[in-house]
């Protein structure tokens, strides 16, 4: 039978997994739009290279999720909790809104960082413009990491 | 989550860059107001077609330069596109025109150099296989094509037949090209050629006076004005087509191009207007971030580029009047 622990884990895993996925699939084709674009005018690099970076941060919010659940049920930081199946639901359900969003929102904040490579293709002085276009995506990220943050120090271990 | 159209990434990003280099409206002013082809020629040399422009010894040469930054560009975009099967069909209608010129110039015995170095198809085999008249090395399409003008030819002398039945061989291949592929932005581009060429085609047919079988056989059937409804007045006045056909897409265009045809007797107007009215439709990819759409726009773009610049160098070695010049360029794509 699954003890509480390792329903926390999986937690855990989907949290920086998905999220990490969806930063991998944004900056991916961040980079590809990137590529395209430096071929033909090589001195772009760094602002492409700035926006290749926005949709990673997902990745980094799963990350940080993960590590909290890690802490929370002691796999770091020693001394391991333990857990009823139902605490171990609450860490996964935890897990779930920097999961999700993290993985959609990557997708399509990479989308939206390609098309300023676009912008800054033609108008290289509106980088500017163009990342707040990408960071209106992030708004969601945020959101998402602020609620799972909340709901895992809301579960009373 | 859409993300089938994130594999053309890479090549929109580097259309991006090239778009930033086409010629702008106000680049071909400069050249136009240039006093004489030469200067026409020095603007050009101040953009992406400098390298070219200063090794050539004599400016009447100027089609080599042209010819070879089309063909550059096509090169390119088949590199980049992740399915050069979609660019490959744009270059097809070169090899039909190639093979036009082969046919005209083996029956009616015109040498020719209007060659296209352009097409998939090597010229040097395209005139072995038309002099050996065994055309066993071409795609089946036009091997059928080039069969059937042979056979036609032996028995109707009319060399009318070389145009018709090649354009029409083009016209379904690339519609059934666009189609297997699933792309309704290109079969769209090809329908609305369709429809301008038969326009063009039945307005040429009517001021020539030929019968209505011919009309027939000249247009082509795939386009989005039913060919009964275009040769339905036909023995009516060409105003009544205009007006027959002021409640489609093309009422403006038809319209205007029309009117200029029956003032000045030249069709150039409607030329220009159907080029512009393609740049426009393919305009919309302008702003796609993914997808095949900004490839084909850019192909186009560069075409109208070339169409542009050669109009305004002929021009000016003809010396026509500034505004003569002015008035057939093509509207340009950025």
């Amino acid at each position: 039978m699954m003890d509480g622990i390792q329903i926390a884990l999986l937690g855990a895993a989907l949290a920086v997994g998905l999220a990490g996925i969806g930063s991998a699939i944004g900056v991916g084709i961040v980079g590809q739009s990137a590529a395209g674009l430096v071929t033909e005018d090589p001195d772009k690099f760094g602002q492409t290279l700035l926006l290749q970076a926005l949709p990673g941060t997902q990745g980094i919010y799963g990350l940080l999720t993960g590590f909290m659940i890690m802490q929370r049920v002691g796999i770091i930081g020693g001394g391991l909790v333990n857990l009823s199946v139902p605490d171990g639901y609450a860490f996964l359900m935890a897990s779930i809104p920097v999961a999700i969003v993290g993985l959609i929102s990557a997708v399509y904040q990479g989308r939206v960082s390609a098309a300023a490579i676009g912008l800054i293709a033609k108008r290289p002085e509106e980088l500017g413009k163009g990342i707040v276009f990408a960071v209106m995506v992030e708004t969601y990220a945020v959101l998402a990491l602020l609620a799972s943050i909340m709901l895992l120090f809301g579960i009373p271990v | 989550m859409p993300v089938n159209d994130t594999i053309y990434a890479y090549a929109v990003g580097r259309i991006r860059a090239l778009e930033t280099r086409l010629l702008d409206r106000s680049r071909f002013e400069r050249m136009i107001d240039s006093s004489s082809a030469e200067d026409a020629l020095k603007v050009l040399a101040e953009t992406d077609y400098s390298g070219a422009v200063s090794e050539l010894s004599d400016f009447h040469n100027f089609e080599s330069v042209l010819t070879a930054e089309l063909k550059n560009s096509f090169d390119t975009l088949i590199r980049i596109c992740p399915r050069p099967e979609l660019i490959k069909i744009l270059i097809l209608r070169y090899d039909v025109h190639n093979l036009k010129v082969l046919f005209k110039a083996k029956y009616l015995g015109i040498k020719s150099d209007l060659f296209i170095p352009i097409g998939s198809l090597d010229l040097e085999k395209l005139a072995y296989s038309a002099a050996e008249d065994d055309y066993r090395d071409l795609p089946v399409k036009l091997r059928r094509a080039a069969e059937k003008i042979s056979e036609d030819f032996l028995m109707n002398r009319d060399p009318q037949a070389i145009d018709l039945i090649l354009d029409r061989v083009l016209y379904e291949q690339l519609i059934a090209v666009a189609r297997e592929n699933g792309s309704a932005f290109l079969e769209g581009m090809f329908i609305r050629q369709i429809d301008l060429t038969n326009l063009r085609s039945l307005i040429r047919i009517k001021r020539m006076g030929l019968d209505r079988e011919f009309i027939k056989k000249v247009l082509l059937p795939q386009g989005t004005l039913p060919i009964d409804r275009l040769t339905a007045n036909l023995d009516e006045p060409l105003e009544s087509l205009v007006s027959s056909l002021m409640m489609s897409d093309y009422a403006d265009l038809i319209e205007e191009g029309v009117r200029e045809w029956l003032e000045k007797g030249t069709a150039s107007r409607l030329e220009k207007l159907s080029d512009d009215y393609i740049t426009a439709y393919l305009k919309q990819g302008k702003w796609m971030p993914f997808g095949f759409e900004p490839l084909v726009g850019y192909l186009w773009a560069k075409e109208i580029e070339i169409k542009n610049i050669r109009l305004v160098l002929v021009g000016k070695i003809n010396r026509l009047p500034a505004e003569a010049i002015r008035e057939r360029i093509r509207d340009v794509y950025i």
